[in-house]
């Protein structure tokens, strides 16, 4: 069955490339065209030979001008075959525009998707090749505003195609004149989440270049830039696209401001996407980012991956905007819970905390409850993340060297019944972590991952000489089952008892397990 | 005062006593001849040395120097000849007169050696062993007609008779010619004592004859004898003790002759072909070898751990010069690596160590045509222990009194009659069974690792080895026979099976060898035709098995395929001998790839392995394939040992495969087509080891398996608690912390423990609190429940959770939860790790459970509360660096001293030196001139004296002339 499909998709493209060239061939077979705008109409779930057949036609006629009408001013439009069948292209291309985004909506993933890329190319060919002449840099901006209504769609999710919209995106004239046209399209008053995640999601892509800050040097980044940037529509002949970081500014601004007014915190998913939007993109671009304090801090205060995540935000605040945030440190040492090890944003959140207890006016108790809340979680963490926790660990040690009595204790050490840090304590300074020892470390030696045993070996030995501290590795990708498949061994040792069945000295499978009956 | 004064006097008694004896040592001198210096100076208490000289003695002195050295010279000036001693060490006083012999032979050996004589070696010398030569020792001179012959010397000389000296010497003419009235003549005397005299020697030689017959005869007597007295001899030692008392006298009476029979019995010796290292010795090499082994893995166990902490050890320069004659440098070989080969003949080492040495690429030797040899041997070995056993049973049926006083010298008897001992103590039915196992296994065993270790002959000791392990063994399975009785007689009936078929295979290996060739050549089809025609009994199964065999290698492609057909439709313990005939037929010795072949054979059974185990439905069907796995997983072993780098290589792609595979779908546990394969790396390799190729990444596995998993179901609890017991496994040496696994037990108390949301117990990821939460926990009344005290093989197969699972889970993970526990006592961290589960445990209902488990739990809980009550938690510290030492300051020490106050010195004694050297030379020269005028005046003396003697002469010639003229 599947076959035959196949072949029948086959058989479809290889007809509509014949008649594709037919009728870029001459003109006689101009009726191709309208043949293939009414397929459209048909209900398939694959569009993809028909985009593609139509993204090769009118990029072409594009190319060759077969679109432009010539219009004097002042002079009634001509009647003469020519112009007429003119006329009647331009139609066709904005029926075919259309009929393409609509199919953005339907079908197969990759119908749409193409749908999308043949939708931006047109728009490209046009940008290219403008339909009327203009003086300035010409972007089709009514296309792109078509393409966005889409995109902003209420009840389909869009992630599959905004993903992809992601390589149009990092041009730059794309980006400023999307974030232009989201501006003026946004305005809703009661959004459904599905929008608000498509909007989230499409303002996250557009932003996904960085927009310059500075206004220094502008002249400098100017020939640079022009260097650098990529412009979807520029052509050697066209004038040069004015790119203006301020105007982008002012527009993504705009943008966030609507969003503002959704109630973005109802919904988990929303929320997490729109403070991911605000950590990463928007932050450094707005120009009041004290506005966002009330709602990083609503969100610090809803605890797992939401408080990690606006925990960068409030950092951020923190740090280049001096708010000055109540127990901060009390809420960073209660996101260090067993939990975190499940969520996505445990390694931004060991890198927020590394960047945290940098400070230099931290008092030592609450830098020694955190080396022991970390180590105590790298006891049931995974290899992985237990190597980050003790790298964490061993910076703590390295930048407050008092903390070092953990390790290796001077005065004369006197046995005690019972850990004197207190791991329920909420406030961090009143756990009494001073008086302990990280005998968390001690255990992890033993280790079963011979990477981490060395790296907590390593931890206890930072008392005897100063170095200084790490920046947390950038986790590799290849898991330490990898790693340890690489390593090279001189000699593969063998058990020297031959088994005599499943049986084997030190066996504890039988021992719990009845599996011979 | 007066003892000192006392002391005094006696000091002068004593010095002028001493002075007196000095005085008759010395010679005396002429009072006339000392002469004494003037002082010019006195200065008091300075000892002046010149004050008293003896012009006349140092004069003649000088005058002697003076003519030994300055008189020859004189007497040599202005002639050619001079003579020179050229002896070796004359000149050199210090070597002694025997030193300058062996100077001066070794000189004249070397001189010897010259080019002419240069291959002629030693020809004309004769060497010596104690004064004599090596040719008159070597005369083996039979040693009883030597002393014989002396007699006849001695005779001959003693044994003259009178007639004899008569005869030859006359004896006397007067007393002859008075006794000669019987008319002898002289002759007829000398004629009688000749005939005597051969007839003597005659006779003398015949009783020599004689004495060498009966010499002879008697020596083979006793050598057929000596059997007979030496069996004897035991037995009346067995008698004796057993008796004892009884024969104490008549044994003293004997004891001489006892003496005198052991001394005999010396005599034989063992030529060394036999020499067989007894039981007792072997099993202490044994012992050692495996501490030996159980140290190096330990050492490895502890790997990095140690060196990590004492420091990064310095990078050794890599650079060596071409000259480096490694004399002063001790050598990195860290260890040394392993030479193996891959199928083209090129090593498969590390490329760094490649670099390091040069591997000569040849290909390992194999030496072929020794099979036949082995499997005499074998059979030899066989009939050998056999026989012993055989000896030993009857011996004891013969005489069951005297067991207890064996002979230590013949260990290997002892033990095997121990051995019988022991079964003899069992039950008679028992017996015969036990008999059969231990009989049929030693042999096979034997044959099997014999044939293999002919294989790495390079490796040769590894042989013995390898051998006493199997008997070892297989002397604690015997020992153990009473603990295995839980063993179900299901299973003794397939190990009597296989034992059969293992006899069977054993005939028939004897003729395979032979048809092993024209098998190679037969149709594949025809086989597949035999195969068809399924038939029932298993000697004709072996036969077509042999058949499968011979093919199985022909085509590279199909020998997966083919092994699955031999091993297919059989039960395990078939199998089994299968595979066995299959491993045995392909040995390494046999052919020159086939050590390449067995180790495709590797990755084939493990792909086997891994088919029976995908999807199993039923629980019959995971005990078959756990059953086959336990028949197959010896083979593992023994293919493993035989190519370790290929089949590891083999090991760590099914590895990587399957954790691809696992990648995959991470949320779901891997089957047991996954799981069964980390229980055979447990049994292949050491799982203690540090850092290990296999067990290291095995285990990261399996802990990743209990990080990502859901655990939801049957399914998959059942195949967690199964990892988990792996894991406990792995680490059980090590006493490593997994804390996967230490999650995993908490979770599933999560999951028995009646918890409620409002105050919760936290748990680690992969579970999550409130949910899925008390799918393991009872809610009923199970407490009159009858449950197995074990995880069995039906649980895998579990679709749905019942309340037999719920409380066989519980007991299995408070079991390793223990096990766990004790690995940390030495650890404060133990209380971190365990205290969430015992919160957990307070909460799970025990009364529910059944009784017994209820105890067993209950137990656990308590046992680890009151471990934790009692632990102390000690500061960590560090041992503090050792006080540097003061520096201390040493004077410093110049060798050459130059002053201004030297060179004066120096000056004055230049001045001194000089002014000796020019009155040296004066003598000198007052020496030389007296010698001339002495000289002179004695040449002039000479002369005048022949001129006077001229005038004389002249004078009487003239005088005589003035006579004869006055006489005219």
């Amino acid at each position: 069955m599947a076959a035959v499909q196949q072949n029948l998709s086959k058989m479809i493209s290889a007809q509509l490339r014949n008649k594709a060239n037919e009728f870029l061939n001459s003109r006689k077979h101009a009726n191709n065209l309208a043949d293939i705008l009414q397929m459209f109409e048909a209900e398939t779930d694959n569009y993809t030979p028909l985009l593609l057949t139509v993204e090769v036609i009118f990029t072409e006629l594009l190319r060759r001008g077969d679109l432009v009408e010539e219009i004097i001013p002042l002079k009634p439009a001509e009647r003469s075959p020519e112009a007429e069948y003119k006329r009647w292209l331009r139609e066709c291309y904005e029926a075919a525009h259309t009929r393409a985004i609509e199919c953005i909506k339907r079908g197969r993933t990759n119908s749409r998707l193409q749908a999308l890329v043949t939708a931006c190319k047109l728009m490209q060919a046009e940008g290219k090749h403008p339909l009327e002449q203009s003086t300035g840099y010409y972007f089709p901006s009514v296309k792109l505003k078509n393409i966005f209504t889409t995109l902003l769609d209420s009840e389909t999710s869009m992630s599959a195609p905004l993903a992809r919209f992601q390589e149009f995106t990092e041009y730059r004239d794309v980006q400023q004149y999307g974030l232009k046209v989201l501006s003026t399209i946004a305005y809703r008053k009661s959004p459904t989440s599905i929008y608000m995640q498509n909007y989230l999601e499409l303002l996250d892509k557009l932003l996904i270049c960085e927009i310059t800050m500075d206004n220094k040097g502008k002249l400098k980044e100017r020939d640079f830039e022009q260097k650098e940037e990529k412009l979807l529509c520029s052509t050697e002949d066209k004038a040069p696209f004015p790119y203006n970081p301020g105007v982008c500014r002012r527009y993504a601004n705009r943008c966030w401001g609507f969003a503002c007014q959704w109630p973005l915190c109802d919904e988990p998913r929303s929320h997490r996407r729109a403070l991911a939007l605000l950590v990463e993109r928007l932050m450094p671009l707005l120009t009041k980012p004290h506005l966002a304090t009330d709602m990083l801090c609503d969100s610090l205060d809803a605890g797992g991956p939401i408080s990690m995540l606006a925990l960068q935000g409030v950092l951020e605040l923190v740090r280049t905007h001096n708010i000055d945030y109540p127990d901060m440190y009390d809420r960073l040492y209660a996101m260090f819970e067993p939990e975190m090890f499940a969520t996505r944003y445990k390694k931004r959140l060991m890198h927020l905390a590394d960047i945290f207890l940098s400070s230099t006016h931290l008092p030592e108790a609450l830098v020694a409850a955190f080396a022991k809340r970390l180590s105590r979680l790298a006891l049931v963490a995974s290899a992985e993340d237990a190597v980050g926790l003790l790298q964490l660990v061993a910076n703590l040690l390295l930048r407050h060297p008092a903390l070092k009595r953990m390790i290796c204790y001077e005065d004369s050490p006197n046995i005690m019944s019972t850990d004197p840090y207190v791991m329920e304590e909420t406030c961090a300074s009143a756990s009494r972590a001073l008086g302990s020892s990280l005998w968390e470390v001690c255990a992890l030696r033993r280790h079963n991952v011979p990477a981490l045993s060395a790296a907590a070996a390593r931890l206890l030995d930072t008392g005897a000489a100063r170095a200084a501290p790490k920046p947390l590795a950038p986790q590799d990708l290849a898991s330490s089952f990898d790693a340890e498949l690489k390593r090279r061994f001189k000699t593969i040792e063998m058990n020297f008892v031959r088994p005599q069945g499943m049986t084997s000295s030190g066996d504890r499978v039988m021992q719990y397990w009845e599996l011979m009956a | 005062m007066a003892k000192v004064k006392n002391k005094k006097n006696s000091g002068l008694a004593d010095k002028v006593h001493n002075k007196r004896k000095m005085d008759n040592n010395k010679k005396k001198l002429n009072p006339f001849e000392v002469h004494i210096n003037r002082e010019k100076l006195k200065v008091l208490g300075k000892k002046s040395k010149h004050d008293r000289g003896l012009p006349g003695v140092s004069r003649a002195k000088a005058i002697q120097k003076r003519k030994e050295t300055l008189g020859t010279e004189m007497k040599l000036m202005n002639k050619t000849n001079t003579f020179i001693d050229n002896r070796i060490g004359e000149k050199n006083k210090q070597l002694s007169a025997e030193d300058r012999m062996i100077a001066r032979f070794a000189a004249e050996r070397q001189n010897q050696r010259t080019k002419k004589n240069i291959y002629n070696l030693a020809d004309d010398e004769v060497l010596t062993h104690r004064g004599q030569t090596l040719e008159q020792i070597e005369k083996f001179d039979d040693p009883r007609s030597d002393d014989e012959e002396d007699d006849g010397g001695v005779k001959f000389g003693g044994g003259l008779g009178d007639d004899f000296v008569d005869g030859h010497f006359g004896g006397g003419l007067l007393s002859q010619t008075d006794s000669k009235h019987g008319g002898k003549s002289h002759k007829d005397l000398i004629e009688q004592l000749i005939a005597e005299s051969k007839k003597r020697k005659a006779d003398k030689q015949k009783e020599k004859e004689q004495a060498l017959d009966l010499t002879e005869k008697l020596d083979s007597e006793w050598k057929d004898l000596h059997p007979v007295v030496f069996t004897k001899m035991r037995k009346e030692d067995k008698e004796e003790s057993a008796i004892d008392k009884l024969l104490s006298q008549a044994e003293k009476k004997s004891f001489d002759y006892d003496k005198m029979m052991r001394e005999l019995r010396f005599e034989k010796r063992g030529t060394p072909s036999d020499a067989l290292i007894n039981d007792k010795k072997q099993e202490k090499e044994e012992k050692e070898r495996l501490e030996q082994l159980e140290r190096e893995r330990e050492q490895r166990m502890l790997g990095e751990d140690e060196r990590v902490v004492v420091k990064p050890q310095q990078a050794k320069p890599k650079h060596r010069s071409a000259e480096d004659l490694d004399d002063n440098f001790e050598l990195d070989d860290d260890k040394e690596f392993m030479l193996a080969y891959d199928k083209d003949g090129k090593p498969l080492v590390p490329e760094n160590i490649l670099k390091d040495f040069s591997v000569p690429n040849t290909r390992p030797k194999f030496d072929d045509g020794i099979s036949d040899t082995s499997e005499e041997e074998e059979e030899d070995d066989d009939d050998d222990e056999s026989d012993d056993s055989d000896d030993a049973e009857s011996n004891e049926h013969n005489e069951k009194v005297s067991k207890q006083n064996e002979d230590s010298d013949d260990a290997l008897d002892t033990s095997t009659e121990a051995k019988t001992k022991r079964r003899k103590s069992k039950s008679d039915t028992d017996n015969d069974e036990s008999d059969d196992d231990s009989d049929s296994i030693v042999p096979q065993n034997n044959q099997q690792l014999i044939s293999k270790n002919k294989t790495n002959l390079q490796n040769g000791s590894a042989m013995e080895p390898d051998r006493k392990k199997q008997r070892t063994e297989d002397k604690a399975k015997n020992k153990n026979e009473s603990s295995i009785l839980i063993q179900n007689t299901k299973d003794k009936e397939s190990d009597d099976e296989s034992n059969e078929n293992g006899e069977e295979e054993d005939e028939e290996e004897s003729t395979e060898e032979d048809e092993d060739d024209e098998e190679k050549e037969e149709d594949f089809n025809d086989l597949k035709d035999l195969k068809e025609s399924d038939v029932d009994s298993d000697n004709e199964m072996v036969e077509e098995d042999v058949e499968k065999i011979g093919s199985l290698f022909d085509l590279a492609s199909d020998e997966g395929d083919k092994l699955k057909e031999l091993l297919s439709g059989k039960t395990p313990s078939q199998q089994s001998t299968a595979l066995q005939s299959l491993i045995k037929s392909y040995d390494p010795s046999l052919a020159e790839n086939n050590k390449d072949r067995l180790s495709r054979l590797f990755a084939h059974m493990l792909q086997y392995i891994s088919d029976i185990f995908t999807d199993l439905k039923d629980e019959s069907d995971v005990l078959k394939s756990l059953l086959t796995f336990d028949k197959l997983a010896p083979f593992f072993y023994d293919l493993a040992h035989t190519n370790k780098v290929s089949t590891k290589k083999y090991l760590v792609e099914l590895l990587k495969e399957k954790y691809g595979n696992f990648k995959k779908r991470q949320k779901r546990v891997p089957d047991l087509d996954t799981l069964i394969f980390f229980k055979l790396i447990s049994l292949l390799y050491p799982t203690s080891d540090f850092r290990h190729p296999v067990t290291t990444p095995a285990l990261i596995f399996m802990s990743e398996i209990l990080i990502s998993c859901k655990f939801n179901n049957a399914y998959s609890i059942s195949r967690g608690l199964f990892v988990t017991t792996l894991i406990l496994e792995y680490t059980i040496l090590s006493k490593r912390l997994v804390p996967p696994a230490i999650n995993f037990l908490r979770g599933i108390l999560y999951l028995s423990a009646n918890t409620s949301v409002l105050n919760p117990i936290e748990v680690v990821p992969p579970f999550k609190l409130h949910r899925d939460a008390k799918i393991l926990n009872l809610d009923t009344d199970c407490s009159k429940m009858d449950v197995q005290n074990k995880m069995a093989a039906k649980d895998f197969v579990m679709a749905d959770i019942d309340d037999d699972f719920k409380i066989r889970c519980l007991l299995t993970s408070s079991g390793i939860l223990r096990e766990f526990f004790d690995y940390f006592n030495d650890i404060e961290a133990q209380q971190y790790l365990f205290e969430p589960h015992l919160k957990l445990m307070d909460r799970i209902d025990l009364d529910l459970y059944p009784k017994k488990i209820n105890k067993t739990i209950s137990g656990v809980v308590q046992y680890m509360k009151s471990t934790l009550e009692v632990k102390t938690f000690s500061p960590l510290c560090r041992e503090k660096p050792r006080p540097k030492a003061l520096r201390l300051y040493e004077p410093e020490i110049k060798e050459v001293f130059t002053g201004s106050k030297s060179s004066k010195q120096l000056k004055t004694r230049y001045k001194r030196e000089m002014k000796g050297a020019l009155r040296e030379i004066r003598r000198d020269k007052s020496f030389i001139a007296s010698v001339k005028i002495r000289q002179k005046i004695q040449s002039d003396n000479i002369r005048r004296d022949k001129v006077k003697q001229i005038y004389k002469d002249a004078a009487i010639q003239q005088g005589e002339l003035n006579k004869m003229k006055r006489m005219k």
